[in-house]
């Protein structure tokens, strides 16, 4: 019992690591930009398909990868910030939900185009990989991608605290105009934050590739868990997301351990409700930014 | 029921004259005007110009979320008709060869109808085959029985022997696919207790329920009977629950990227038990490719195998040829149903749809490419179901799939894994 118990909250912990990479970039987008971005779930699918496509054209191990799908959606992030929501922002909400909306299914159906509805996999020699001990176990790949993610995040909370870049953006998300007056230029700390959370969905997808199949709509599997994340953990608040999301993976996987196979998600669901009916404004809230 | 044969004979019987005739008169100058030319000429360049060449309608899904076994359908039903070309064509009807119209269905139940439909009404087409997939093939069949032309098809289906004449079914039925995983799961061990898993959709839920219902007469202990909501981001909670439960087989309900999933994780957890993965994704060649050598000793069961008998391995070798891969069951049963066409046309001496239908309904074949199926034999029901139809166990075994069951298909002794 209690090492079913213990097995289900490391399961939940390894793949709450991933739901945390594609939550702190859509909290960090609302924190400074201040739009939804509903498109976050393809950049991960983007990611994916960039490490399968080096690992199977060029041999390069998808965690290897990393290197190169966060640069190439960092450099995304900036050019799609710069060209198009910054059309957007104002104060009417409508056009930004339907530009985001509208990027999500653009790049749905073009990668459906281009890389067909086919399930990609690759093969590492980590891929089936675990550790015992005792009666618990470990998979290698989900060991890495959990520790890569929380090492990133650790990184990400350490930019924004300690650089002027990164102290630029949180003032941008606390006050745009005061910022503004203080020298800050909004345009260039949107432009990084758009990059940054893009770069993390990015890694999300290099992190995934070992363990999980590539498809266009992969995206839209762990964006949902996100967006529960986002929200239980305070709208905008880098570490709430992040506790949030650890806290969905082992919700998630403790209701498919005691609950039902197929009640994961109630579980989850379940617990949004209880943290929105006592603490609306989520989990993060108490700590400020 | 013998009343449902009565009214397409009734209704054959008018044209019947008048296209004998017809054909006679063909027939009579394909071979004066070929034995004449043949002097002038050389035979070689008349042999197409003598007789018209049969349409066969192709309905599969070439594009869309069904795209890749329908791709490899296609590839199959070309190598089919040039098959049966190379070998002469039909000869009752002057060595007519046979001429595939292929049509892309997209995966998209809305233009199957469409494309069946402008396909019968385009084109002179003396029978269809298609699509694979059930829901797909379940709008063609209707189609073509309004239109009375007879569709051949390897989707499993049990819908498609309800109320149907045009439609045909030459393989192994849904529901004699449970019984057959049943039965495997015994394989493994005399005291066979079964861990079902299923995703909860209408697939997941009615194979399910197949399962349940059969298990108690096959004496299979079901000890754990679970669904799962499909497309989840992890299977390690779902195998958790399989190990507590203490099942020596595994039945996983689930389409492709679930099941790569699930059987990963069998293996990374070092779960002994012996996994059964069913048909459909399983048994293609891109599952072994996605998993790897996770995927030795996995069970499954299919319509079709390449190592049944000889012939299917010829059809294999030429398959591996043209497309790199082994001929997976649709791809092969696609082989043996055109030339189940092709004995059909030889026997109607004609290309009119109605008369192939009557003739495939006859149709009784043990030997040659058209028998070639689990069971070796081909002969149609009232239902348009095949009596002599089953399934075959199958086993990945060095990244080929091997027949293992029942006894009389067996190929290869059961891997222990």
């Amino acid at each position: 019992m209690w090492e079913t118990l213990a097995q289900a909250v490391i399961n939940g912990l390894l793949i709450g690591g991933i739901y945390a990479l594609v939550s702190i970039g859509v909290t960090l987008i609302f924190g400074v930009v201040k739009i939804v971005n509903f498109a976050q779930g393809e950049f991960v699918m983007l990611g994916m398909y960039i490490s399968f496509f080096l690992a199977t054209q060029f041999g390069i191990d998808p965690l290897v990868s990393l290197v190169v799908s966060m640069p190439v959606l960092f450099l995304a992030g900036v050019l799609i910030q710069h060209f198009l929501i910054r059309r957007v922002l104002g104060p009417n909400d409508m056009p930004q939900i339907f530009l985001t909306f509208a990027l999500s299914l653009l790049l749905l159906n073009l990668s459906l185009m281009l890389f067909s509805a086919n399930y990609r996999t690759v093969h590492t020699s980590y891929s089936d990989e675990a550790w015992h001990i005792g009666g618990l176990y470990i998979p290698v790949a989900k060991l890495i991608a959990f520790a890569v993610a929380m090492a990133l995040s650790g990184l990400l909370w350490v930019f924004l605290h300690t650089t002027d870049l990164g102290r630029a953006m949180r003032a941008a998300s606390q006050n745009r105009d005061v910022a503004m007056l203080m020298g800050i230029n909004p345009n260039r700390v949107f432009a990084v934050a758009f990059g940054t959370a893009l770069a993390l969905a990015g890694a999300a997808g290099s992190l995934l590739m070992p363990f999980y199949s590539a498809y266009p709509f992969v995206g839209q599997v762990f964006v949902l868990m996100a967006f529960v994340a986002v929200v239980m953990g305070t709208l905008g608040n880098v570490m709430g997301a992040l506790v949030a999301s650890l806290m969905m993976g082992v919700a998630e996987s403790l209701g498919i351990q005691f609950v039902g196979a197929d009640s994961g998600l109630i579980v989850v669901f379940g617990l949004l409700l209880l943290t929105l009916a006592f603490r609306p404004s989520g989990l993060g809230a108490r700590r400020g930014r | 029921m013998p009343g449902d044969r009565k009214p397409s004979a009734i209704n054959n019987a008018a044209p019947t004259n008048a296209s004998r005739t017809k054909l006679n008169r063909r027939k009579f100058l394909v071979k004066t005007g070929g034995v004449l030319a043949a002097g002038a000429f050389g035979a070689v360049p008349l042999r197409g110009w003598a007789a018209d060449p049969i349409n066969i309608g192709a309905l599969y899904p070439s594009t869309g979320s069904m795209a890749q076994i329908g791709i490899g359908c296609v590839a199959a039903a070309k190598l089919a008709v040039d098959m049966v070309n190379e070998a002469g064509g039909i000869k009752s009807l002057g060595g007519a060869k046979l001429n595939l119209i292929v049509s892309d269905v997209q995966s998209d139940t809305t233009v199957t109808r469409t494309e069946t439909d402008r396909l019968i009404t385009g084109n002179k087409l003396s029978a269809i085959h298609g699509c694979y997939a059930s829901a797909l093939t379940l709008i063609a069949s209707e189609v073509c029985e309004r239109a009375r032309v007879p569709i051949i098809t390897g989707s499993s289906s049990d819908q498609l022997n309800k109320g149907r004449s045009y439609t045909f079914t030459p393989f192994a039925r849904a529901s004699q696919f449970a019984k057959a995983q049943l039965q495997m799961a015994k394989l493994v061990s005399e005291q066979a207790k079964v861990a079902v898993i299923f995703e909860n959709t209408a697939f997941g839920t009615s194979t399910s329920n197949g399962l349940k219902e059969l298990a108690p007469g096959e004496g299979v202990e079901i000890v754990m009977f679970e669904p799962y909501s499909a497309g989840f981001t992890d299977a390690s909670p779902l195998i958790n629950k399989v190990k507590a439960s203490g099942a020596n087989t595994l039945f996983s309900l689930s389409y492709l990227n679930d099941l790569i999933l699930i059987v990963r994780t069998v293996k990374q957890v070092g779960l002994d038990i012996a996994i059964n993965g069913g048909s459909g994704g399983f048994v293609m060649p891109d599952f072994y490719k996605n998993v790897g050598k996770a995927a030795e000793g996995l069970q499954g069961v299919a319509h079709w195998n390449h190592d049944v008998n000889e012939d299917a391995q010829k059809v294999n070798a030429e398959f591996k040829k043209r497309t790199g891969e082994f001929a997976f069951e649709y791809a092969g049963g696609l082989v043996a149903q055109t030339f189940m066409l092709a004995d059909a046309l030889e026997r109607a001496a004609s290309a009119d749809p109605k008369k192939v239908r009557d003739a495939l309904s006859t149709l009784d074949v043990s030997s040659g490419y058209a028998a070639m199926a689990p069971g070796g034999k081909v002969k149609f029901g009232p239902d348009g179901k095949n009596v002599y139809g089953r399934p075959v166990g199958v086993q990945w075994q060095n990244a080929d799939l091997a027949s293992i069951f029942p006894k009389e298909d067996a190929r290869a002794p059961l891997l222990k894994t």
